[in-house]
């Protein structure tokens, strides 16, 4: 069984005639691209970070041990970088890894399948489950324990308590 | 320019009278909302709108810090799905 992977960032382009890239990182901090060990390309090449410095808030500038010039890095550019699902340390407690959550599938509390995880958002009001469902229409729902009572990340599944609105004037 | 003190919070009338009927029934429903102009006010902490942005209702559970904020920040009206990368979702009590 092949195992999963994620997705840390992509290669931009070269930065400078030492052998430095930029790279685009979807981590929580830029620094966060060489937390996890070696990184991999979509084609299974190995990639060890040498040195890092935080460009902007999900940029990095990255210099590759075997990369030393230009040339070299310009080579990589467009390069997705992975590392294993296993590399990330196990969450504590109520937290959970997005990319554990999105493709689990959303059941009610009778056990009845409503429909998948979308995606995980934070719009600045707390984390929230969009929950796509078999007609394709999407709905946010909060990620609590009142909304989500049950995560089961092996089972594939968590358990949606679909919010009841009360209509307010317009 | 900022708004002048005297004038106080703007918020929008019907928001007063549907949270405080919320607060007093105590139900724990989310309560469907147009008004992104409303400034979010202290009576709002821990009651739930669902903050329209042109499409749908987002659930915006209303916490201290929110407060002199607008609803319409908490509910974006255009969506950007990015990748996961190694970000954590925690989930919240309540």
């Amino acid at each position: 069984m092949i195992e999963p992977r994620v997705l840390l960032g992509v290669v931009t382009g070269a930065h400078g005639i030492k052998g430095e890239v930029k790279v685009k990182t979807f981590t929580a901090f830029p620094e966060g691209l060489a937390d996890y060990g070696p990184l991999t390309t979509e084609a299974g090449h190995t990639l060890d970070v040498e040195t890092l410095r935080p460009a902007k808030a999900d940029e990095a500038v990255v210099r590759f041990a075997g990369v030393a010039d230009r040339n070299a890095a310009e080579r990589l550019k467009g390069q997705s970088l992975y590392v294993p699902r296993s590399a990330l340390p196990p969450p504590d407690e109520g937290e959970f890894y997005l990319t554990d959550l999105i493709g689990l599938s959303a059941e009610d509390a009778a056990g009845q399948v409503i429909g998948t995880v979308k995606a995980v958002h934070n719009f600045g009001a707390g984390d929230m489950l969009e929950i796509e469902f078999p007609d394709k229409k999407t709905e946010f729902v909060a990620f609590t324990d009142a909304n989500v009572p049950a995560v089961d990340i092996a089972g594939g599944r968590v358990v949606i308590v679909l919010p009841a609105y009360t209509e307010g004037e317009a | 320019m900022t708004r002048s003190v005297w004038k106080g919070p703007f918020v929008d009338g019907y928001l007063l009278k549907k949270a405080d009927a919320h607060r007093g029934s105590g139900r724990k429903d989310v309560i469907k909302i147009w008004s992104r102009r409303s400034t979010v006010l202290p009576q709002f902490v821990g009651l739930t709108f669902g903050v329209y942005n042109g499409h749908k209702h987002i659930p915006v559970l209303v916490t201290e810090d929110m407060v002199g904020h607008k609803f319409g920040e908490f509910s974006p009206t255009r969506t950007f799905h990015g990748h996961s990368g190694d970000r954590k979702a925690t989930k919240k009590e309540g």
